[in-house]
């Protein structure tokens, strides 16, 4: 019943996995927290879909899946994140000579549709922690990957190697808990 | 030896007429593998790799493989994913689609089985829980990012303005409809669109 859950679920957000990645984060959290994880696990997720090969939405249905349920929720929720997507291409691909959809145009709602979609991405992963350490990697990261060229993949180790080597320290020496 | 003689032929035909080589299904599916194992970051650090790869292995020209991934945005799901079916569909037809389905899929999934397996087990040792932590924690940053960058780059006018705030501040308001509203909103959207581009 879980897999079956699990494998809806992620079908449904395939549905809408349009504008490469971040976008769809928003929409994952809103249907997986708090139903089977909490706030501070999702960050985690994502972070691990980041800077591990693959896609981040089909990346975040295997880890999900495989908590849930093992092998094969874990199988069940990456095929069914892909199923929509595969069937859309391959019918756009047949249905092309009777259906003129204007791609600019569908292009350019799509980019509006995304960046509303990050929005809400943004507001639903506001930091809620207090923590200023924490605080700190994230105002860094959105420093380094708006203005750099750098690959976001180095804010995520590189906080996190920071975080579980210095953390502890640094709370000392600002005199905070961790 | 069939492949040495298909080889040659290649080489000969690519001598008279300069066309790009039409690789093996079994080369393609390797590539397509290699670079879904080693290519970290997203779909905006894979598909300047694949255009690369492509070009150099004489299969499919830079602008060729733009214009597939032009079409392969307009579709839901990962842009790795998307161009690569189009790619691999413009090369063999339907029979490359499951090749290009399974090197895409495949070696993301057995690494995160990997990965999730890892923290299943080590996951309640503190240095881990504070790498988690750690890295969780700049999320929010890297999406404000992609926002700041999107925002710049989009051409705006006062109606796309008015439509992201509303969808933005819809989804926000009510987490529980976002599938079907996106839904909604992307028809709505494109109709909006149409309509006002005589105007322009």
């Amino acid at each position: 019943m879980q897999t079956f859950e699990v494998i809806w679920t992620f079908f449904k957000i395939g549905i809408v996995s349009f504008g490469g990645g971040w976008s769809i984060v928003g929409i994952i959290r809103n249907e997986v927290v708090p139903r089977w994880i909490n706030e501070q696990e999702f960050l985690s997720l994502i972070a691990i879909a980041q800077s591990t090969p693959g896609p981040i939405a089909l990346n975040t249905a295997t880890m999900i899946g495989w908590e849930q349920g093992g092998f094969v929720s874990a199988l069940g929720a990456t095929l069914s994140v892909v199923t929509f997507p595969v069937i859309a291409i391959l019918t756009a691909t047949y249905l092309a000579r009777f259906l003129k959809l204007r791609a600019d145009t569908l292009n350019e709602s799509l980019k509006t549709g995304s960046i509303a979609m990050m929005l809400m991405a943004l507001w639903a992963l506001k930091p809620t922690s207090v923590d200023p350490v924490l605080i700190a990697f994230a105002l860094g990261a959105f420093a380094l990957a708006a203005f750099t060229k750098i690959n976001a993949l180095w804010a995520i180790l590189g906080s996190g190697a920071l975080n579980a080597i210095a953390g502890p320290a640094i709370r000392a020496l600002l005199g905070i808990k961790g | 030896m069939k492949g040495y003689t298909r080889q040659r032929w290649s080489r000969q035909k690519s001598g008279e007429k300069k066309s790009p080589d039409k690789p093996r299904l079994i080369d393609f599916f390797v590539l397509i593998v290699r670079i879904n194992s080693f290519t970290l970051g997203g779909g905006y650090v894979i598909v300047p790799v694949m255009a690369t790869s492509l070009e150099k292995k004489g299969w499919m020209d830079e602008s060729e493989f733009y214009d597939l991934f032009a079409r392969a945005q307009a579709f839901p799901g990962p842009m790795a994913l998307n161009s690569a079916m189009l790619v691999s569909l413009k090369l063999f037809g339907i029979k490359g689609i499951p090749v290009a389905f399974l090197g895409v899929i495949l070696p993301p999934f057995l690494a995160l089985i990997l990965v999730s397996g890892l923290i299943q087990r080590y996951g309640s040792l503190p240095a881990l829980r504070r790498f988690l932590d750690g890295a969780g924690a700049v999320v929010p940053g890297l999406i404000a990012a992609l926002i700041w960058k999107n925002s710049t780059k989009r051409s705006w006018n006062i109606l796309r303005v008015v439509e992201t705030a509303v969808l933005a501040l819809l989804l926000i308001l009510l987490p529980s409809l976002s599938l079907p509203l996106l839904l909604v909103a992307i028809v709505i959207l494109y109709f909006i669109e149409g309509l006002c581009k005589p105007l322009k």
